[in-house]
């Protein structure tokens, strides 16, 4: 998983790009396209790119975003409005010119199972929506998401648009099921499953205690505050059982066990 | 590059004036993004220490107006790895290697300077981080007492032969005295200067963000300050003083070559945009272009030359 010495991988890029399609989910959420200047950029499910409003120095550092898909030049994104940097992205037009920079991160690998429980908690699923297109047929995929609830509604339905079968649970209990999706899980994971993660700390741990004996294989994707987004700020850095990594390189997507399994703190 | 940016700087050669400042870039050249290393003069070294540092926990980035406030507690792997594995790709990047050095001890100090001597081909100039604790001063920084610094950097001068830079601390109390005890005590030139003492409080938990409460300052919204801090250096000694704090656009970088800097080192302006050696470079071409100079040299200080009562005064 560790691909940062890999030097097939290649570095991240900084590129200029403009804001294709921007459209609300909701109140909470942003489907966003942004169109590349000149090639376009080879990336795989798990990648990220840092993204910013380009020539502004305030907000200053890009904001890290999963790509979501890749359509010729034009990659989408999916983006929760929360603070200063997501905010401002949001209210940017058609037009509007960013910069980006990746692909970052070490994404996703081929499965090793033939069923994938993809289990995330809301904008966690970003990194997911790739993933069918991106494996082989012969691997059965569910995917487990997990909102608040109420107002939540359009990114549900345009999630459930891209995983048939996709099982909802939310907090307040007014869509799909009441509960959080690692409950949820404990209905369908089994020893023959490979189990991918991506959302809140809390949710990623629960996620390893309940099976990180009894799938195959348990992946996380892990968000840290980024800076450089390329393995120089140290910003990033966790500690796992086998030393420091720095989210942005050797990750974004880890073993369970390598970050949560030791005493360690990360 | 033209030859009109080569230029030499406190015993070091360089091809342009426009240096990688310490703790931003990857030590690993593979992980540059593509592009970035036209235009770099110099690449610093992550600051090093004898020991391997497991860096601070907690939080370590947090965004401020324009700026950047870290806590990452000089995590490096101790100077040993650093020879072993780092500095090799350091050196294999084609630009010259400036290491970062940082210590709480003269003892350290005098050890890491030691190990260095033996890779004197690999290394340019040693720049002596003064941010860190004087541990026999219970923990005051080296670059806020005037004594602790010209010790240090006089032991310093003892050990290594090669370049020595001082990056000042911006936490002096006087930019220009300490800029004269670096001089005084060997130093061929001073990094004027290093992250500015800050803090951010996390409104909702009520507490500050960082483990350590304080965290130093970076980014375009230091520019101001840092360009005084050279302004000042630069009166105040007579080997060459290097811009570093904020630049974040081509015309940063002159303005700090104007006010007296011989060369700058970008660093938290990388994260945004690693074209930024070479842009700096196309400007400066330019500017000589336009005034009809030779050298990158002679822009120097120029706005220093300023004629007039404010001009005047302020010099
Ligand atoms: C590898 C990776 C992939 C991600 N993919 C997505 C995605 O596809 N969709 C999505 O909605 N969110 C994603 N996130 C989280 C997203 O980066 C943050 O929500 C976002 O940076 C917050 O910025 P802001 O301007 O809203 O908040 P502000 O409060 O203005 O942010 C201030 C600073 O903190 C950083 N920051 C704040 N929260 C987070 C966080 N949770 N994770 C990382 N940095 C944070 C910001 O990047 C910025 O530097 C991802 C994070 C990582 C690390
Ligand atoms: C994440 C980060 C890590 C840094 N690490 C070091 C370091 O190890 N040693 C050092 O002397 N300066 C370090 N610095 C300071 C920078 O080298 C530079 O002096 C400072 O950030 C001001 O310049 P800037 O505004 O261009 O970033 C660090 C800065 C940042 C943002
Ligand atoms: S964001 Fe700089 S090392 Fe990961």
């Amino acid at each position: 998983m560790d691909r940062s010495g890999d030097p097939m991988k290649g570095p991240p890029a900084d590129r200029r790009g403009s804001i294709s399609f921007s459209r609300p989910l909701g109140d909470h959420c942003v489907h966003m396209g942004i169109e590349l200047e000149g090639l376009s950029s080879k990336a795989i499910p798990g990648q990220f790119f840092l993204i910013r409003e380009r020539g502004v120095l305030d907000p200053l550092l890009g904001r890290p975003l999963a790509l979501v898909a890749s359509e010729g030049n034009v990659l989408e994104f999916l983006f929760r409005v929360s603070g200063r940097g997501t905010a401002r992205l949001a209210t940017l037009p058609p037009g509007a010119a960013l910069e980006l920079r990746g692909p970052c991160g070490n994404g996703f690998p081929e499965p090793v199972r033939n069923e994938l429980v993809l289990v995330a908690g809301t904008l966690g699923i970003a990194p997911f929506i790739g993933i069918p297109s991106f494996c082989s047929e012969r691997v059965r995929i569910t995917a487990v998401l997990g909102v608040p609830g109420k107002g939540w509604e359009p990114f549900v339905e345009w999630c459930s648009e891209r995983f048939t079968g996709i099982r909802i649970n939310s907090d307040d209990g007014s869509i799909g099921r009441h509960g959080d999706p690692v409950e949820d899980t404990l209905l369908i994971v089994g020893q023959r499953h490979e189990v991918w993660g991506c959302g809140p700390e809390a949710m990623l741990r629960g996620l390893g205690r309940v099976h990180e004996k009894g799938c195959d294989r348990l992946l996380v994707s892990l968000e840290k505050r980024m800076a450089c987004g390329t393995g120089g700020c140290l910003g990033c850095s966790i500690r796992t059982g086998s030393g420091s990594k720095r989210v942005c390189v050797d990750g974004p997507v880890f073993e369970w066990r390598q970050v949560f399994g030791g005493s360690h703190e990360i | 590059m033209k030859s009109s940016l080569r230029t030499e700087v406190g015993g070091v050669s360089l091809e342009t004036p426009v240096i990688v400042a310490s703790g931003v870039w990857p030590m690993d050249p593979r992980l540059w993004p593509a592009g970035s290393i036209e235009g770099v003069g110099a690449v610093c070294s992550k600051g090093m220490t004898l020991e391997p540092r497991e860096g601070n926990r907690g939080l370590r980035i947090v965004e401020t107006y324009s700026g950047v406030l870290n806590s990452i507690g000089l995590q490096n792997p101790g100077v040993e790895h650093f020879i072993a594995e780092e500095l090799p790709l350091l050196d294999n990047s084609g630009r010259p290697v400036i290491v970062n050095v940082a210590f709480e001890t003269l003892e350290d100090l005098g050890k890491m300077l030691e190990r260095l001597k033996s890779f004197r081909s690999m290394v340019v100039a040693v720049e002596m981080n003064v941010s860190c604790p004087n541990v026999s001063r219970g923990g005051m920084s080296w670059g806020v007492h005037l004594e602790s610094l010209g010790s240090a950097v006089s032991m310093a001068r003892e050990v290594w032969e090669g370049p020595l830079w001082v990056k000042l601390s911006p936490q002096a109390p006087s930019i220009g005295e300490f800029a004269r005890a670096s001089q005084e005590g060997g130093a061929q030139a001073v990094v004027v200067g290093n992250t500015w003492l800050g803090m951010a409080i996390d409104n909702d938990l009520e507490r500050p963000f960082f483990e350590n409460v304080f965290a130093g300052l970076s980014g375009p919204a230091i520019l101001p300050l840092a360009l005084r801090a050279v302004w000042e250096a630069a009166g105040a000694v007579d080997i060459p003083v290097i811009g570093c704090g904020g630049i974040a656009r081509p015309g940063d970088a002159l303005s700090m070559i104007l006010a007296g800097a011989s060369a700058v080192e970008v660093g938290t302006a990388l994260f945004i945009d690693s074209g930024l050696p070479a842009s700096i470079c196309r400007e400066l071409e330019a500017n000589l272009t336009k005034k009809g100079l030779a050298s990158v040299r002679e822009l120097v200080g120029r706005a220093r030359n300023y004629q007039g009562e404010i001009g005047e005064r302020l010099r």
